[in-house]
């Protein structure tokens, strides 16, 4: 019962730090599971995922609702960063778990560094291009006019694929949803305006993570018993971190975070030697 | 040229927007269902719990067991992304958009390749 109640907490607990942080679960829920609760790696990746899925289903079903997400370009994208996590979550089973904690380390030792040089957020939501339609007679529409959005144009589309590939195998190896890697891609390498980055990166997690989920349940690589307090709990975390974000002290909570996972990084570091 | 979005794609927007949140509420309801379950016959969630089988999920629930009802709200959490990709197919395959059809397609083709590839894996 205890144990059971711990784990819902915790899992509360990473949901909303990560709400509160803008990060996805993944890379909390990895670390609490491994070193809260003494799971092996890789079933506490087959946990995260699932995590993960929930709340992106959630957060993604409403952006879709309110127009945000570009749904065209997030499946376009999502082709490959599922290849890449069929890539991923097939290759996870054949790797030594020291090099997966060592990824993972290295994973936390670059959020930790991002999160530490991060600024306060600027309004950085205008789009990258704004192009008009213009001439009485334009030429019928290429594939990047197609998944562009409304007042902005999609650009370096094979950047995007690669990257999305990629995106995909961390996904299936960590745990993570990616969002760490998607956003900064769409945004910055495709002129994809923040928000709609950030909401397609939402949307574009759960089939990411759904892709190597089956994976994970058909070799035995999820536990229901853990997989169901701690999806739970993060749900509930995330929901309630959501609601909460402007009464916070982000300042001080960024801090405190870098320091739990610089702490985190060196744990992991340990286990790949010890 | 950018592409404005016609009232019929947003209205595909809003009705798969609609399905994910009710299949992530439906997947939270069984799954605490099956926690409080597990916890009321005191099963410690690291005790380690059954894998999925298909075959004996069905009466596993009809049985009230905490294993069956989080393995079907574990199957509703994946089942939430890959119904909203059928979901866009079958939007864009009436709106006759063969493009999008087909990364619909390669999608769930992905996801039936991981299924078959893992299987074959472990037998």
């Amino acid at each position: 019962m205890i144990v059971g109640l711990l784990m819902l907490g915790g899992g509360a607990a990473a949901g909303a730090f990560g709400s509160l942080l803008g990060l996805g679960g993944g890379v909390l829920i990895v670390p609490l599971l491994t070193f809260g609760f003494g799971l092996p790696l890789r079933e506490a990746v087959g946990v995260s995922l699932v995590c993960v899925i929930m709340t992106s289903s959630a957060a993604a079903g409403v952006y879709l609702e309110r127009h945000i997400a570009n749904l065209r370009l997030g499946m376009t994208l999502e082709l490959f960063t599922a290849l890449g996590a069929l890539v991923g979550g097939s290759i996870a089973f054949l790797l030594d778990e020291r090099l997966i904690s060592l990824l993972f380390a290295g994973l936390l030792g670059y959020v930790a560094f991002t999160m530490a040089r991060a600024r306060p957020a600027a309004p950085f939501d205008e789009p990258a291009l704004d192009v008009s339609p213009s001439g009485p007679d334009p030429a019928p529409p290429t594939i990047l006019d197609r998944l562009s959005g409304d007042h902005y144009r999609v650009r370096n589309l094979g950047r995007g694929v690669v990257g999305a590939i990629g995106a995909g195998i961390a996904s299936a190896l960590l745990g993570i949803g990616g969002g760490i890697i998607k956003v900064p891609l769409m945004h910055l390498s495709m002129g994809v305006p923040l928000r709609v980055a950030t909401a397609t990166s939402n949307l574009m997690i759960g089939i990411t993570a759904a892709a190597s989920t089956v994976i994970y349940v058909i070799h035995g690589g999820i536990d229901p018993y853990v997989a169901g307090p701690t999806a739970i709990g993060v749900f509930l975390g995330a929901t309630a971190g959501s609601r909460l974000s402007h009464r916070v002290d982000l300042g001080l909570l960024r801090m405190l975070f870098v320091i739990v996972l610089a702490y985190t990084a060196v744990q992991m570091l340990l286990r790949v030697v010890g | 040229m950018t592409q404005e979005r016609d009232g019929p794609t947003l209205g595909v927007e809003r009705l798969i927007g609609r399905v994910l949140i009710a299949l992530t509420y439906l997947s939270v309801a069984l799954l605490v269902v099956g926690v409080g379950l597990m916890l009321g016959a005191g099963i410690s969630p690291v005790a380690g719990g059954p894998g999925l089988d298909l075959a004996t999920l069905g009466s596993e629930v009809v049985a009230l067991g905490p294993a069956g009802f989080l393995w079907l709200g574990l199957l509703a959490v994946m089942a939430a992304p890959i119904s909203r990709v059928i979901l866009a197919a079958v939007a864009y395959a009436r709106r006759g958009d063969w493009q999008m059809v087909g990364i619909a397609v390669g999608i769930l083709s992905i996801i039936v390749i991981g299924v078959a590839t893992a299987g074959a894996a472990t037998v």
